[in-house]
């Protein structure tokens, strides 16, 4: 049966000549220092194929407008076959992809792969990285519930700080002066038509820049060797072993988180009902803290900064050295860059918030500075909720 | 006498360059505001600038009116329906007056030592009733009542108790309004009446508390109490919070402990509290789920459904037919008795999930350890072969 239909398809597509070039893929050899971090790229490959797959799922169920938007929601959730399930999984899934993609982006930067040749590769990571925040971003309103609508009306303001056309983006974004229908439906389609397929195509692209290029090694720019035939790690099928394992263990952490953590439908949107404290989501908080710092056209500015030196970084760092203990400045840039994101959204996470340390209470004010609570005051805001 | 044209046709009172002091008064009354003067209620002519011939008794000039020209004054304006039309006030002030108990005793027996209008709303400087320092806005007529009806002298002479006032104010319609400031509670015109002021009989008890108590009067008309009133077991100014002790209490008043009467209200009031019990019972249950992480919405629709037969139970008992009550018990329990299924089933059912991830990982250890061997292998195998060559 399977010599029949080989024989059926190679009588009309010559299978040896297009199984010649895969077979040179799977085959190609990859640098000797490949480790486990290695796998991160994969890892958010396969996240977003989970992505994808949850997100189909959830379609089926879910309806796009203000009125129903929440009630389908908990819908899935209550009433349909294992919707919890895959609503926990696309939710926990954008999560940790937004890690993932950070970490592998982390990855090439301190092994330094993003220098030439494969400067393209980098600047593909980066708006791939920037597009999954914008996933989370825009995916985050579509359960419509009172934190995410809020958070979206923080997020959609701070895109209103933009100078010159800020107001513009702000409506634009919103559809509208305040976030409602409208916004949703324009975030649907972004999440579910625009940004898949955008992300798709950059994908390929940037596995294409991956595979011609071929993983990098740790040797100086213009000096690396190709890898030889019998030399370094075949792709195929040792490193996809190794992928094999982070895949499946990944999987058993999406499952897990979900039946132990899983993400709380809370209320329904209530656009006259402010809750205390709103807050953007985790990815954004660092953001949010810093912006509390600055005026907010100035903040937009620093903030825009970020992205673009990320996108630039391949020519700004024009050394020839990759190993990081050789590249000194580079490393101190990114770890300060690293510890600054991980302080302030430490601070933004506990701003505004009642913590309690070593049996004392202390009101932490917007900008993160704990205030010392007298014994008798009777508590006015909420512990700090995970 | 003269009207309200006179009124605004008198661009000069004389009256105030002896009554300065009234004029003070006058300003932020409502009567001012509406062209209503002097001589309005005291007669005379405040355009004429010689005193005694603004006090002519030919310009109707009476002085301070007594208490039934008072009334008579007040009512020539507020029972003209014309007058008062363009005011949305009625008009039956005087003729309720005359039908109340005040009014009977000032017209009929000249007794002046009853109140007339100005006693409870004041004189020169009536506001508007919906004024909240007005005597007769809702939260401040207790006290204006409690002027008189707390003087035990003067009521020792009608022949009444004193002490409305503070059982009024104890009991839970006046803390209701007190504490809670809710004007919409009954006070002491809600039951008596304003103007037509008289103390409700027994005979119309039901019909009284009913205007409010709109169920409880509908169910009570079908019992067998309805000659007793509702304040033989509910007490009239003190009536307390109404709970399920009140069967212990009131029954025994007139029913022997033991009897099958008595017994029957045993049974109504543990079947009510039962039924009470149940709904805190499965509403800390669902509050309980909640906060574990189950999705309680279904069972918080039928919470409200067990909590509306509960809140139906109050007003059903007192038909005093306990068939009514044995219903609403059996729609509780099956009600608290499903809520309680399906959480236990959710609760089960978190359960299974969290037992489904021990092959979930079973599965992913084998298949991580299967490819980590294979794995170790091939590198070993290569390391062979490299070494070999």
């Amino acid at each position: 049966m399977w010599k029949r239909c080989y024989h059926w398809f190679n009588e009309r597509f010559d299978l040896p000549k297009i199984q010649k070039p895969i077979n040179d893929q799977l085959t190609k050899p990859l640098p000797g220092h490949i480790s486990w971090f290695h796998t991160l790229g994969s890892m958010s490959f396969f996240l977003f194929i989970s992505q994808v797959l949850t997100g189909i799922l959830l379609l089926i169920y879910y309806h796009p407008t203000q009125k129903e938007a929440f009630e389908s929601i908990k819908f899935i959730t209550n009433e349909v076959y294992m919707g919890w399930l895959y609503r926990q999984i696309h939710a926990w899934g954008s999560n940790l992809m937004i890690i993932i993609v950070f970490l592998h982006m982390l990855r090439t930067f301190v092994t330094g792969s993003y220098k030439k040749p494969r400067e393209i590769t980098w600047i593909l990571g980066v708006l791939l990285f920037v597009m999954t925040v914008i996933f989370g971003f825009t995916g985050y309103l579509l359960p419509w519930n009172q934190l995410a609508y809020w958070a979206t009306t923080v997020g959609t303001e701070i895109a209103g700080a933009v100078p010159f056309f800020g107001e513009f983006l702000k409506t634009f974004l919103r559809g509208g002066t305040a976030v409602g229908g409208e916004t949703l439906s324009r975030f649907f389609v972004i999440h579910v038509i625009i940004l898949p397929w955008a992300l798709f195509f950059i994908v390929i692209f940037h596995l294409f820049c991956v595979r011609y290029l071929g993983m990098s090694t740790m040797d100086k720019v213009g000096e690396e060797k190709k890898v030889k035939e019998g030399q370094g790690v075949p792709f195929f099928p040792h490193h996809v072993l190794k992928e094999g394992i982070v895949l499946f263990v990944l999987l058993g952490v999406l499952i897990t988180l979900s039946v132990f953590s899983p993400f709380e439908l809370g209320e329904k949107a209530n656009p006259l009902q402010t809750p205390h404290a709103i807050k953007p989501e985790w990815y954004f908080l660092s953001m949010y803290q810093v912006l509390k710092h600055f005026p907010k056209s100035i903040g937009i500015f620093v903030l825009g900064l970020a992205p673009l030196f990320l996108l630039i970084w391949p020519f700004l760092d024009r050394t020839p050295q990759r190993h990081p203990s050789k590249r000194p400045v580079s490393m101190t840039i990114g770890i300060l860059v690293v510890l600054s994101l991980v302080i302030f959204g430490v601070l933004g996470w506990v701003s505004e918030t009642r913590i309690h340390v070593f049996g004392k209470t202390y009101d932490v004010d917007m900008y993160g500075k704990p205030h010392l609570v007298p014994a008798q005051t009777p508590p006015v805001q909420k512990d700090i909720a995970p | 006498m003269q009207g309200w044209g006179l009124a605004q046709s008198a661009p000069y009172n004389s009256c105030l360059e002896c009554h300065a002091d009234m004029a003070e008064e006058m300003k932020g009354s409502i009567h001012s505001q509406h062209q209503v003067h002097c001589q309005n209620c005291h007669g005379g002519d405040p355009a004429k600038k010689d005193q005694e011939a603004a006090k002519d008794p030919a310009t109707g000039y009476i002085g301070v009116p007594d208490k039934k020209q008072l009334v008579k004054i007040c009512g020539e304006c507020h029972a003209d329906v014309e007058a008062m039309n363009f005011y949305g006030i009625r008009t039956d002030q005087l003729a309720r007056y005359k039908t109340s108990a005040h009014g009977k005793k000032l017209f009929e027996e000249g007794n002046v030592r009853v109140a007339a209008c100005t006693d409870c709303h004041g004189y020169h400087d009536v506001t508007a009733v919906s004024d909240p320092n007005n005597p007769v806005y809702p939260l401040n007529v207790p006290k204006t009542c409690a002027q008189c009806h707390s003087d035990e002298r003067l009521m020792s002479k009608h022949g009444l108790s004193s002490d409305q006032f503070k059982k009024y104010e104890s009991s839970v319609h006046g803390k209701a309004l007190f504490e809670k400031k809710d004007i919409s509670v009954a006070q002491c015109a809600s039951c008596h009446g304003g103007h037509g002021a008289l103390p409700p009989g027994v005979k119309d008890m039901a019909n009284t508390c009913g205007k409010c108590h709109v169920n409880e009067q509908k169910y009570f008309s079908q019992s067998v109490h309805t000659s007793i009133g509702c304040i033989s077991c509910h007490d009239n100014h003190g009536v307390a919070p109404a709970s399920t002790a009140l069967y212990e209490q009131a029954c025994g008043q007139c029913h022997v402990p033991g009897s099958p009467e008595f017994q029957l209200g045993r049974n109504f009031a543990s079947m009510i509290s039962a039924s009470q019990g149940k709904l805190s019972a499965t509403k800390d249950m669902v509050k309980q789920a909640s906060i574990e992480g189950i999705f309680v919405e279904q069972e918080m629709a039928l919470l409200e459904q067990a909590k509306t037969h509960v809140l139906e139970m109050a007003p059903l008992q007192h038909t005093l037919l306990i068939e009514g009550i044995i219903g609403h018990y059996k729609k509780i329990s099956e009600t608290t008795e499903d809520i309680k299924t399906k959480i236990d089933r959710k609760r089960q059912e978190l359960v299974w999930r969290k037992l489904a991830l021990i092959p979930i990982w079973i599965f992913i250890v084998i298949m991580a350890g299967a490819f980590w061997i294979k794995y170790k292998r091939l590198k070993e195998e290569k390391h062979e072969g490299s070494g070999h060559e």
